[in-house]
């Protein structure tokens, strides 16, 4: 299954130079039933036919089944492709009318199709450039790329214009001239998918750090809904730890203690980092491959971060990213001993950032003064300062977090009473608010009864379940 | 992460697995009432099947109350659908609470049931690879649920040519169904779900084009394209404009087509025949009509199968208002109960509507809701043991007319006949002396 599509790619992706191209046909229903027209000839008939018309590399051997194609088939066709374009040098562009004898008659195109006209290139004018042209299949010393290449192409031409039509107008045009079955379409398009996939994975990791301080509004606190997707998409894994889903409990520790070694690992390579780091490579400031992939969720702390990156406030920057770290590993654990639910763990980390946005407020306001105005010396004396004052902060945070269960089930009371609150908006709800029919205690077990059916059912989970019953008992 | 979100706004937002859950879980919490969440079942991969069913009673058919289905994201990369229901039903759910007259009666006469999500295994896939770069996800073990489904259509045009039912096609459900191999776990638990509840309107929700769709999906001759009507066409073309109108990109007739070479020449004023457009066999909305008394249409809602998060709005906007209006169509025709003449309800009498060779069934509690355009027609009732009785009626646009039937049993008749017997011999006797 590996790479058959390849080889065809290769030839059309030449005549791709075109600019003009049909767009691909409808949804994916239509995909099945519109082409039978592609299945009468077998790659290795056209891959004949090609060889038929100029001097060849040895034809592959025609397997039974279509499926066995292998890797040396798709090679020996892009060789002898390869070799068939050096040779006609051939500048004649598609004209559109091709295009058009192509588009017509869908129902009937085995009549239309003249495969050995398409593969001889001098009546179709296979616009053969050995420039660097991100179209063209061939790398820049000439030499034939490998399957994995030319997926790789397409996946990085889709990725850079965002625009899947790049594939279509490939794939289609293969598609109507015969050469590629649909299934061999769909196989091109896993390929090409996967690698667009690790693409926008790399991508997004590389990028994560610096999008995401843009993104965030700067009362990230009330603004939780975006917190979760903006969570969501770059590392899901954070979300999934931190979940809390019953059925996951083994794995969330599992997950936890390796991001914590992990974490430690990466916290000695981005010390050791920090100099490169700050010379103002803005977008990949913080890298997220030094362990910093937790510190992201909190824009607040970066802002902060990012205020002091000269070189006086390194060792500063430093204590912070420690304490921080240290903060949400001990989070993290309370967390996974059970003593707050995940949560109330967001919750408190959230309110976390936001009294740090309090801090910075107050802290730049005093501090940016001295350090831009003092000489040498005094500055450093400041700079101790601000360094204790800030480690001093961050201390008392710290310890305040040691009466953990206090502070988080605060936290917790907080959104309960927000909670509440919202609740009693209810009486715009009549079940809850006529006349007759008002009976909190009725209301309750109903709710009640209705809340443990669906945590059965697994439409609540029982955490969700036990808030909701715990507010109806507090109304 | 906002444990109870009841503050009704609506985010446009893409809804993973979770997310929607919670969002609907919301919906609940906010309009306690009116609202109730259920599962239909499982997906291969164990997410449950969640539906919210909003009526004044939820949980509870109401007799002659009629019963309506939105379906979304069965592909699941067409996202549009499963994110247009979840914001529906927080929409209806604010509404109802701000007093919209036009909603609440629409949740006070029916029951509507919402599932945002009949493939939510393939959603997660296409969600946590593609995004909106990649929108045409196929997958290698993946089965294409809207061609999972019975073929009935075969069999009705079977009848068709050699004779036999018109509706209720699906014989001997446990071996069709639930030996059957074939089905996947989500198919089988909607063919449960559709022979549970006696669903009278219905609309699977879909991406790739911008179309309503009506029956038949499949070609009498099996051809690629064919017009196939069903024998309800007019009643479908009504119901599937019905959608279009209000859908201001769907119904403009100049709208250019998805793809370059698409061949939308099927579609006239934003609806088309399913066969003209191009056969699917083994889909959805067909085995609605053939198996069961529900007319389901599909709607394609977007070129993007998968557009970007912030297109979600404006996909929103073009089709809020074709969303509850489709739902409205539900009470339309003509309705009404069948009953003995002690008033005991009848179930499964068949209604026919002469000229229409598609028959309907009443519910258990003898109620049932016979869709039709404006006219004039002859509406039958009949049920084995029982005499047939035949009604004239007029139908006008909305609401649906009430048609009532009293069904005398055939001993009943026979006794009645036999007293009248006995009356005549009795005259005659007395006349001539006996």
């Amino acid at each position: 299954m590996a790479s058959k599509r390849v080889g065809i790619v290769v030839v059309l992706a030449v005549i791709s130079q075109i600019s003009a191209f049909p767009t691909p046909a409808g949804p994916d229903d239509k995909s099945m039933y519109n082409r039978e027209l592609t299945e009468e000839k077998p790659l290795e008939q056209q891959i004949a036919e090609a060889d038929s018309i100029k001097k060849a590399e040895p034809k592959p051997t025609p397997p039974a089944e279509a499926e066995s194609n292998s890797e040396d088939d798709d090679i020996t066709f892009l060789k002898s492709l390869a070799e068939k374009s050096k040779e006609s040098n051939n500048e004649t562009p598609i004209s559109d009318s091709v295009d058009e004898r192509y588009g017509t008659d869908e129902a009937d195109t085995t009549k239309n199709r003249r495969l050995a006209d398409d593969y001889d290139s001098t009546k179709n004018g296979m616009d053969y450039k050995y420039q660097d042209d991100p179209e063209s299949f061939r790398q820049l010393d000439g030499t034939p790329l490998t399957a994995h290449d030319i997926v790789q192409k397409i996946a990085n031409k889709i990725y850079e214009e965002d625009d899947r039509g790049v594939f279509d107008r490939i794939v289609s045009k293969l598609l109507k001239l015969g050469l590629i079955t649909d299934s061999q379409a769909e196989t091109l398009e896993y390929e090409v998918a996967e690698a667009l996939q690790d693409l926008i994975t790399k991508n997004a990791k590389d990028n994560m750090i610096g999008d995401l301080s843009m993104d965030y509004p700067v009362n990230s606190v009330k603004d939780t809904q975006n917190n979760m997707d903006e969570e969501d998409r770059p590392s899901r894994r954070y979300d999934d730890e931190d979940e809390g889903d019953d059925d996951n409990g083994g794995d969330d520790d599992n997950g936890d203690e390796e991001r914590e070694d992990e974490i430690r690992d990466d916290t000695v390579r981005a010390e050791d980092s920090w100099d490169a780091v700050s010379d103002g490579n803005d977008r990949n400031e913080l890298n997220p491959e030094d362990g910093l992939q937790d510190l992201q969720f909190f824009p607040n702390f970066y802002r902060l971060l990012k205020s002091l990156d000269s070189e006086q406030d390194k060792e500063e920057r430093e204590t912070l990213i420690t304490i921080m770290k240290t903060l949400i590993d001990f989070v993290k654990m309370m967390v996974k001993y059970g003593t707050i639910t995940p949560e109330e763990g967001v919750s408190y980390l959230e309110n976390l950032d936001a009294m740090i946005a309090l801090q910075t407020k107050n802290k730049l306001g005093k501090s940016l003064v001295p350090l831009s105005i003092t000489p040498p010396t005094g500055k450093a004396l400041d700079d101790d300062d601000n360094t204790k004052t800030e480690a001093a902060n961050m201390q008392k945070e710290y310890e305040t977090l040691k009466d953990s269960t206090k502070d988080v089930q605060t936290a917790a009371e907080i959104s309960d009473n927000i909670a509440h609150e919202k609740l009693l908006h209810f009486c715009t709800d009549q079940f809850l608010c006529s006349v007759e029919d008002y009976d909190l205690s009725k209301l309750r077990d109903f709710m009640d009864q209705q809340v443990d059916a669906y945590i059965d059912k697994g439409i609540l989970e029982k955490d969700e379940g036990d808030v909701i019953k715990r507010i109806y008992g507090s109304l | 992460y906002c444990q109870i979100c009841i503050n009704g706004g609506i985010s446009f937002e893409y809804h993973r697995y979770e997310e929607m859950r919670k969002a609907l879980v919301s919906v609940w919490l906010q309009c306690p009432s009116i609202t109730r969440i259920y599962t239909v079942g499982e997906s291969y991969e164990g997410r449950e099947l969640l539906v919210l069913e909003m009526s004044d009673n939820p949980g509870i058919h109401e007799p002659g109350e009629p019963e309506f289905k939105y379906i979304g994201n069965m592909h699941g990369n067409e996202a549009v659908g499963r994110e247009l229901l979840i914001y529906l039903a927080q929409y209806l759910c604010n509404e109802y609470q701000e007093g919209n007259d036009t909603i609440i009666d629409l949740i006070h006469s029916t029951r509507i049931h919402i599932m945002p999500s009949m493939n939510p295994d393939g959603f997660e896939k296409a969600a946590s690879q593609y995004i909106h770069v990649w929108n045409k996800l196929k997958f290698l073990k993946g089965i294409d649920l809207n061609r999972n489904f019975p073929d009935l259509d075969r069999i009705v045009y079977m009848n068709e040519k050699e004779g036999g039912s018109n509706n209720h096609l699906l014989k001997n459900m446990k071996k069709a169904v639930d030996e059957n191999t074939k089905l996947a776990p989500e198919t089988k638990a909607v063919i449960h779900w559709i022979m549970d509840i006696p669903f009278v309107l219905s609309a699977n929700l879909h991406g790739g084009d911008v179309v309503a769709n009506y029956p038949y999906d499949e070609t009498r001759s099996g051809s690629t394209h064919e017009y196939s009507a069903s024998p309800d066409d007019l009643v479908f073309k009504t119901l599937a404009k019905a959608y279009s109108s209000y859908n201001p990109v769907m119904s403009d007739p100049n709208r250019p087509a998805c793809r370059k070479n698409d061949d939308d020449s099927s579609f006239k004023e934003g609806i088309t025949n399913g066969g003209a457009w191009y056969s699917v066999p083994g889909g959805m909305q067909d085995f609605n009509y053939l198996s069961s008394n529900c007319f389901e249409i599909t709607l394609e809602l977007s070129c993007d199968k998968f557009p970007p998060e912030d297109a979600l709005k404006q996909y929103w906007d073009q089709n809020r208002n074709s969303l509850v209006n489709y739902i409205e169509q539900v009470h339309r025709g003509v309705a009404g109960f069948v009953r003995d003449l002690q008033g005991n309800p009848i179930s499964n009498t068949s209604i026919s509507v002469e000229g229409i060779d598609h028959d309907i069934t009443t519910a258990k509690d003898g109620d049932y809701w016979r869709l039709l355009g404006p006219g004039n027609y002859k509406v039958s009732a009949s049920a084995p043991g029982y005499l047939t009785v035949v009604k004239k009626v007029a139908v006008s646009h909305s609401p649906a007319t009430r048609l009532d039937f009293e069904l005398e049993s055939l001993e009943e008749r026979k006794e009645e006949e036999k007293e009248e017997l006995m009356d005549w011999w009795k005259m005659m006797s007395e006349t001539l002396n006996f």
